[in-house]
């Protein structure tokens, strides 16, 4: 089932075209991984899902992106619904300089949610998703920032997901993680995928191999290649995808 | 918690396991079918080849897609390029069950020649070394891996013997002949199964040591 759909979508940074009618499908309860080199438009577009590109002055979209067959650009769509359906995670962890329990409760309260049994049970539930309940269950009212940096990006994960999205994007989210950090998000993604359809911009072309289900990759603002993630790593369609992933070019 | 590595590495685990069962199955039936000269069992031999062929496509692109979408390291990548190498022994092995079931066909209306060499015992010996092979892989188990590649020479010795033996069968009596060249092309397809038998102990031993015995047995025979 068809979870997004952008169609020849475009993005302009003042004169410059970042994006280039960009027409790509995301089925539901897959994970799909952005590559290209810096600046080929793989975050702008990322950022395109969530209406992120919104607040950048100069910033002009044009063509259509859909989420469940409803255009996200049309003025009518509430940007509030949409961020709560379109989760997002950064490079940076950034966690709330709050206590564990508050980071999560923080957004289930500005979501209407009162109940205080409730809000337990949520982020109880968050943090176990995230494998990260038996290592904090003991100090949920202790600040976050004394968190390693793999468990920071954990809870903003935890964070994320305790609101249920549809959708979480993740703009290279274990790029500042040590191995087994890197290890913990990725076996992570696997699992969330059960239950969200995930895009995963990635630097690191051996991550989107192991952790994504479609790859696409960009180059200059254009998408080159979209198939399947083994498709791409073995037998990709396109010589540019070719001697992008074995690193003769980019 | 199972790593999704782990988890690929099982699902090919449970596949070359299945695909051994079916392989030594064939072996078992095959043989069966040359005794009894059962040409229906000869049959399904045949017929059942097919499944194992696409097992092993299968297989491969298990191991392929796992190599690809997961870059395993150490054991991990020891273990499925073994999977890889023993996952074409056992299809070769089904092979040729399929080519002695065959034979059982071509055979069946024409009297029986009796050896003192034992074609079932034979048949046995292979068997019972694939299974130590596997064995000796779900252990971590060298030196029972080693053992293999000794018996492998029983059975060469064994092929000799009765290639001797009805060769001078066919010399005392040319009228059976066809029966004869029958049996000792099946004996040399024991052999070969035991062949293969040794190359899936040597690359147990490649997946628990990291080392080629292959490679160490060719050296110590240049040193000679």
């Amino acid at each position: 089932m068809k979870k997004i759909e952008s169609k020849a979508l475009n993005v302009y940074y003042g004169d410059t075209r970042a994006v280039k009618d960009i027409s790509l499908q995301v089925e539901k309860n897959t994970v799909l991984a952005l590559i290209g080199p810096s600046g080929c438009g793989k975050s702008t577009f990322l950022r395109c899902i969530n209406r992120m590109n919104d607040i950048i002055p100069g910033t002009r979209i044009e063509g259509e992106l859909l989420i469940d067959g409803e255009p996200v650009y049309q003025n009518k769509y509430d940007v509030t619904t949409l961020r709560r359906k379109v989760g997002m995670v950064f490079q940076k962890s950034n966690p709330f300089p709050k206590t564990i329990f508050e980071n999560i409760a923080y957004g289930l309260r500005i979501n209407g949610i009162k109940d205080k049994y409730e809000i337990e049970k949520k982020v109880e539930s968050s943090l176990k998703a995230t494998a990260l309940w038996d290592e904090v269950k003991d100090r949920l009212h202790q600040s976050a920032i004394g968190f390693s940096g793999g468990q920071q990006q954990r809870l903003c994960i935890a964070r994320t997901i305790a609101i249920q999205p549809e959708i979480i994007l993740m703009d290279e989210p274990a790029s500042a993680l040590d191995p087994i950090s890197t290890q913990k998000i990725e076996e992570l993604i696997h699992e969330l995928k059960n239950d969200y359809t995930i895009i995963i911009v990635t630097h690191n072309m051996q991550q989107a191999a192991r952790v994504s289900d479609y790859t696409a990759f960009f180059y200059m603002g254009d998408l080159v290649e979209l198939n399947k993630t083994e498709k791409i790593f073995t037998k990709p369609d396109l010589e540019m995808t070719e001697k992008y992933i074995t690193g003769k070019f980019g | 918690m199972i790593t999704h590595l782990e988890h690929e590495i099982e699902n090919i685990k449970r596949k070359v396991f299945t695909m051994t069962d079916a392989a030594i199955e064939a072996i078992n039936d095959s043989i069966d079918a040359l005794m009894t000269l059962d040409d229906k069992l000869a049959a399904k031999v045949i017929q059942g080849d097919t499944r194992i062929d696409k097992l092993e496509i299968q297989i491969d692109d298990d191991c392929v897609r796992t190599l690809v979408t997961q870059q395993p390291a150490a054991s991990d990548l020891r273990l499925i390029l073994s999977f890889l190498k023993i996952n074409t022994d056992l299809e070769r092995i089904a092979d040729i069950a399929a080519n002695i079931a065959k034979e059982a066909i071509r055979l069946e209306g024409r009297p029986r020649v009796t050896t003192t060499g034992d074609i079932p015992a034979m048949a046995a010996t292979c068997v019972n070394m694939i299974k130590t092979a596997f064995e000796a892989m779900t252990t971590r188990d060298v030196s029972m891996a080693a053992e293999i590649i000794s018996v492998d020479r029983e059975v060469d010795e064994l092929n000799i013997q009765l290639y001797r033996e009805l060769f001078a069968m066919m010399g005392d009596n040319p009228q059976i002949m066809p029966q004869a060249l029958g049996l000792i092309m099946v004996a040399k397809s024991l052999e070969r199964i035991g062949d293969h038998a040794k190359n899936i102990a040597e690359r147990v031993i490649y997946y628990i040591e990291g080392v080629d015995i292959r490679k160490e047995n060719k050296d110590h025979s240049d040193n000679k």
